[in-house]
């Protein structure tokens, strides 16, 4: 059986590359705060692949957190199995703004 | 904004359903302040791409103003599974539904509620509702508390407000998806041409398989005027135990994939955005859509319907908001905010209209969408279905004779198949 020669795949862009598309103004002061200690419990750990924006990273065991590149969808907070997820909006206009969404 | 007068009404969120209450309340003359957390109305605003357009005829005279993008004639449907293809091409003979930004086609309605004379005040994170003895008298702000005569509630999906106010149960990740998605920059033709399109004219395209990894879910393409909008909608209620990539992976993985690719092939990306979606409208939906003080419209009272091969919330979203607006209206001009009012002039309207019918007739839809072998062994049944069909040695297998194969390869028993159809079938 002969199979057309598939176009080789093109290189996928990291996550930074992606967020430097968009258009923020950063709070100084974080609009989530992660309960850390609570994430040394949990087995699955579904912040760092249901984040879109890769808030949520994991270093030699523990989740480190950040807030700059955060989208605002709020998926944290609702995959989080263990409520460690403190989460609100950005205040005064601040965080991602959309253009074309 | 201080201590201030109170206000006939105030709107938590200058969405499509939040802008419309507006709207139609300020040109009937009441009161309205309507918050936006972003800087701007739309600005935090995310959608897949397309708008339906019949209700909004209703809702606003002037549509044909609007901001749209493409009128959408051609409908795909493809399963993906590595350099297997299946293809649904189905061009309508008619259009009813545009493509859009929603950023901006929401910018378009709060220009409208402004026009009307409603105050808006952007860059106002609300912080709470503010209720006295069970019913809801205004919203805090910082440091403000602002009283409204009727507050309504159009904070979207993620419903902080309502959750914290206790007047819903904490989301769920069964009840929601996470959808994102990636803006491409190409100019009108090179669309037209790609997309086999006429001048002028949209495609929808939702895609399943490999683009969501077999996960519940699904990827979509909507062309704009002279940008693409390309991303994925994954259920969250398997997430934990299924993505095996992180979302945006997966993303990326659908513009680069070599079946793909061509389409999208030397468009810069613009934007790359997320937001949260309804998966189970009724699950999702409050106990009531109005209480004391209060009534509740858009994502943030569960409108969203996602059928698996058409999805629309922004019409029922702003359709809400219309309905709130003339119940609103009706309420006070009784002199009369109470649940018991609110219920009779407009959750009575809504729960009536084609929005709450169609979300209860589908209920079944997204009852199928949940099974992850709906996504996961179904699109390999079709193509592996098709595959006995046309790739033919010397034997040329009988059609239930390729069906019971591609079935047996899957590990899917017949009668779970024929079962399975029968329910999405009777739920269509």
């Amino acid at each position: 059986m002969s199979q057309a020669q598939e176009p080789p795949r093109r290189k996928l862009l990291r996550i930074d590359d992606l967020l430097q598309r968009n258009v923020y103004d950063v709070d100084q002061r974080p609009h989530i705060i992660l309960h850390a200690e609570k994430c040394e419990e949990c087995e699955y750990k579904p912040c760092l692949r249901a984040c879109p924006a890769e808030c949520y990273v994991e270093v030699g065991g523990r989740v480190i957190f950040s807030y700059e590149g955060c989208l605002e969808c709020g998926t944290c907070r609702v995959v989080c199995p263990h409520d460690a997820v403190e989460w609100d909006y950005p205040v005064s206009g601040r965080g991602v703004y959309y253009r074309f969404s | 904004m201080g201590q201030s007068a109170e206000f006939d009404a105030i709107v938590v969120g200058a969405g499509p359903a939040g802008a419309t209450a507006a709207y139609h309340l300020a040109k009937r003359g009441f009161n309205v302040l309507l918050v936006e957390r972003g800087r701007g109305a739309g600005s935090k605003q995310v959608f897949g791409g397309r708008i339906y357009a019949e209700p909004l005829r209703e809702v606003f005279d002037d549509l044909d103003k609007a901001p749209i993008h493409r009128w959408v004639r051609r409908e795909r449907f493809t399963i993906l599974d590595g350099d297997r293809e299946l293809t649904l091409d189905f061009r309508a003979g008619a259009s009813t539904s545009f493509t859009a930004y929603l950023t901006q086609f929401t910018q378009w309605i709060a220009q409208k509620a402004v026009d009307a004379g409603a105050v808006l005040a952007d860059e106002v994170r609300v912080d709470g509702l503010w209720l006295d003895g069970g019913r809801v008298r205004g919203i805090v702000a910082g440091p403000d508390r602002v009283a409204a005569r009727v507050v309504i509630v159009a904070e979207g999906v993620n419903r902080l407000l309502l959750e914290r106010a206790g007047f819903v149960h904490r989301a769920s990740p069964r009840e929601l998806a996470l959808g994102v998605k990636e803006v491409i920059k190409l100019d009108k033709k090179t669309i037209e041409e790609r997309f086999g399109l006429e001048e002028g004219e949209g495609l929808a395209w939702v895609l399943l398989g490999e683009v969501t990894d077999f996960i519940p879910g699904g990827a979509f393409v909507y062309t704009n005027r002279d940008t693409l909008s390309v991303g994925l909608v994954v259920h969250l209620g398997g997430a934990y135990q299924l993505l095996r990539d992180q979302v945006h992976v997966l993303a990326e993985r659908l513009r680069t994939h070599p079946r793909l690719s061509r389409f999208f092939e030397g468009g810069d990306i613009m934007e790359y955005s997320a937001h949260m979606t309804i998966e189970d409208s009724v699950g999702y939906m409050p106990e009531h859509f109005a209480y004391d003080g209060m009534v509740i419209v858009g994502d943030a009272a569960g409108l969203l319907l996602n059928t698996g091969l058409t999805i629309r919330g922004v019409d029922y979203a702003a359709y809400s908001g219309y309905l709130a607006a003339k119940g609103v209206e009706r309420a006070l001009s009784e002199g009369d905010a109470s649940a018991e009012a609110l219920r009779r002039h407009y959750e009575v309207p809504l729960r009536e209209s084609f929005i709450y019918r169609d979300l209860m007739r589908h209920r079944g839809a997204s009852y199928a969408m949940k099974n992850p072998r709906m996504f996961r062994e179904y699109p390999r049944v079709a193509l592996d279905t098709l595959e006995e069909i046309y790739t033919l040695g010397r034997e040329t297998p009988l059609p239930h004779e390729a069906l019971a194969r591609a079935l047996s390869r899957n590990r899917v028993g017949f009668a779970e198949f024929a079962l399975r159809m029968l329910k999405v079938v009777m739920s269509l």
